[in-house]
């Protein structure tokens, strides 16, 4: 065995018994064998290293383009400061999240939402808004209080989709849009507007899981649709349910792409022309398994959207070591969907496809 | 069953950067991202270069956490502006004298400039195996990198590049990294 092969096997951790005994009592005894020994461990770290730290810089540009834009451009950073003082630390986030103007590239697909990127020259009015939004909400909430009936009184500054994943009242939807919610509602034909929190977010996908409140609206959900984890193939057909408006529109399209903005593998590129307000929503296969969720699309573009992988979204669910918390996904024993054909498929999912309302008020 | 989500605290961002948690890292970045930001830009930088020292500052984070031993004695805030403060002048001074800086954050950690010089250090040594990398040439460079660095064994590697069996691969390993110790080091320990 060559020297290199015994420095590989010792840090590879092979050395076993005297083989290991004999290979350190080497080191302390002869020196040029320590010092060929610590220039080819040294020589080896320096390569994972720089190996670490270039998937490290991509994870860090990948969270910047998701949350700060690619292109985020200062447009004044004293005014952020005038405004920091004035309007208190609170507001600070939604001041320098205006201030530091995002000119993202790829538009994020909830309705509204134009409210934190506003120039200077409406930051001023930002406030007004806020304090009457604020108001607004109190009175929602009143009146969901004293009638506990379905109520228009005032629209959300954010919409968009959500479906269900478990019969538990589990509801998946976008993070950029709930993301700093003051409160969330749910609400479609089945299924009277409903109070939801957020019990799980991963930023770096945008994904968040809600979960209403009241467990009396789940006690009777039956998801016909699974949750798939495989890959599908590009030109296979795909459709998905959203409300880029207040009533369930259904899309479909075929797979463009295995990968999405940015060459992300975490995302499907698919050609549903999809609006704001179908962020959230589910991407389904023909046979009506989930196998992404609708992310947003490039603003430039008609007709190319991203989803996020199913896969992923598993993976993400089943790697928060925190508090080990897993979510469980319904699995229905049998796809119930597979032989319908679409129209059939579209009346047993709906029920579980939300319109999201989110009032944000700072 | 599922807790509401806690928030992270300075020790569980550590612990995450160690363990390579994404949730966590994308927490830590976007906590302090504004605070570099501000520093940055204020102090005649662009948006782009406050991006830059930010990251950099995350990866001077990371190889600290990366020593067991590491034990942060001051806010994480306080480390991470200190970081990116030392990391921001050293550009400035290249450019010129600094005056009149513009400061965002109390406290300012005297043992960030160590950690800034070992981190440089670290690059300087980084770019020059990756320099002697290249120097080295294909299949060299790749097939060293898949066995250190994506662990592939040497069946596979053989396999990978069409060498008749896992011997000869070897043998083209260790020639290979022979070769790459002698561009690397100018006096390089040989044994065999």
């Amino acid at each position: 065995m060559r020297t290199v092969d015994l420095f590989d096997n010792y840090l590879a951790g092979n050395l076993e018994g005297s083989d290991l005994l004999a290979f350190e009592q080497r080191l302390e005894n002869d020196s040029t064998f320590k010092k060929a020994f610590q220039e080819h461990r040294l020589l080896l770290d320096l390569l994972t290293e720089h190996n670490d730290k270039n998937s490290l810089k991509n994870k860090l540009n990948q969270i910047h383009s998701v949350h700060f834009g690619k292109e985020a451009k200062i447009i004044s950073i004293n005014n952020s400061e005038k405004l920091t003082k004035r309007l208190g630390k609170t507001f600070a986030v939604a001041a320098s999240a205006a201030v530091v103007a995002v000119v993202v590239t790829i538009a994020l697909l909830s309705t509204g939402g134009y409210l934190l990127k506003k120039q200077k020259s409406e930051i001023t009015d930002l406030k007004r808004e806020v304090d009457g939004l604020k108001y607004y909400q109190d009175a929602i909430v009143q009146k969901l209080k004293t009638k506990g009936t379905k109520t228009n009184v005032v629209d959300a500054n954010l919409e968009g989709t959500g479906f269900a994943i478990n019969n538990d009242g589990y509801v998946l939807t976008s993070w950029h849009m709930v993301n700093g919610a003051d409160s969330i509602f749910i609400e479609n034909s089945n299924t009277e507007r409903t109070q939801t929190k957020i019990i799980f977010n991963d930023p770096s996908l945008d994904i968040a899981v809600l979960k209403i409140e009241n467990a009396n609206v789940s006690e009777n959900w039956q998801i016909p649709y699974t949750f798939f984890p495989k890959t599908i193939d590009v030109g296979d057909n795909v459709f998905t349910l959203g409300y880029p408006r207040r009533d369930v529109v259904y899309g479909e399209g075929s797979l463009s792409s295995q990968s999405g903005y940015y060459n992300d593998t975490a995302m499907y590129q698919i050609s549903i022309p999809v609006n704001p307000g179908n962020s959230g929503g589910p991407l389904l296969d023909v046979y009506g398994n989930v196998i992404g969720v609708i992310r947003g699309k490039i603003s430039t573009a008609e007709g190319t959207g991203f989803a996020i992988k199913s896969r992923e979204i598993i993976k993400s669910f089943t790697t928060i070591d925190g508090d080990s918390a897993t979510i469980d996904f319904a699995s229905p024993k049998r796809n119930g969907l597979k032989n319908l054909k679409r129209s059939e498929q579209l009346k047993r999912i709906t029920p579980y496809v939300f319109n999201v309302m989110v009032y944000k008020s700072n | 069953m599922i807790k509401p989500k806690p928030k992270l605290t300075d020790s569980d961002f550590i612990e995450g950067l160690r363990n390579g948690d994404e949730i966590a890292l994308s927490a830590l970045y976007k906590k302090y991202y504004n605070l570099v930001l501000k520093f940055v830009v204020s102090n005649n930088g662009s948006s782009d270069a406050a991006q830059d020292v930010y990251q950099e500052t995350i990866i001077v984070l990371y190889e600290k956490c990366k020593d067991p031993g590491f034990v942060l004695n001051c806010q994480l805030q306080t480390y991470i502006y200190s970081v990116a403060r030392n990391l921001w002048l050293k550009q400035l001074k290249k450019h010129g004298s600094v005056t009149g800086l513009k400061d965002f954050h109390v406290d300012v950690l005297e043992e960030a400039s160590g950690d800034v010089k070992s981190h440089l250090k670290k690059e300087e040594e980084i770019e020059k195996v990756m320099q002697s990398l290249s120097q080295l040439g294909e299949p060299c460079a790749t097939l060293l990198k898949d066995f250190y660095v994506n662990k592939m064994s040497m069946d596979d590697i053989s396999e990978k590049f069409g060498y008749t069996n896992s011997d000869n691969a070897k043998n083209q390993k260790y020639k290979c990294l022979q070769r790459l110790k002698r561009l690397f080091f100018n006096n390089f320990t040989l044994i065999d």
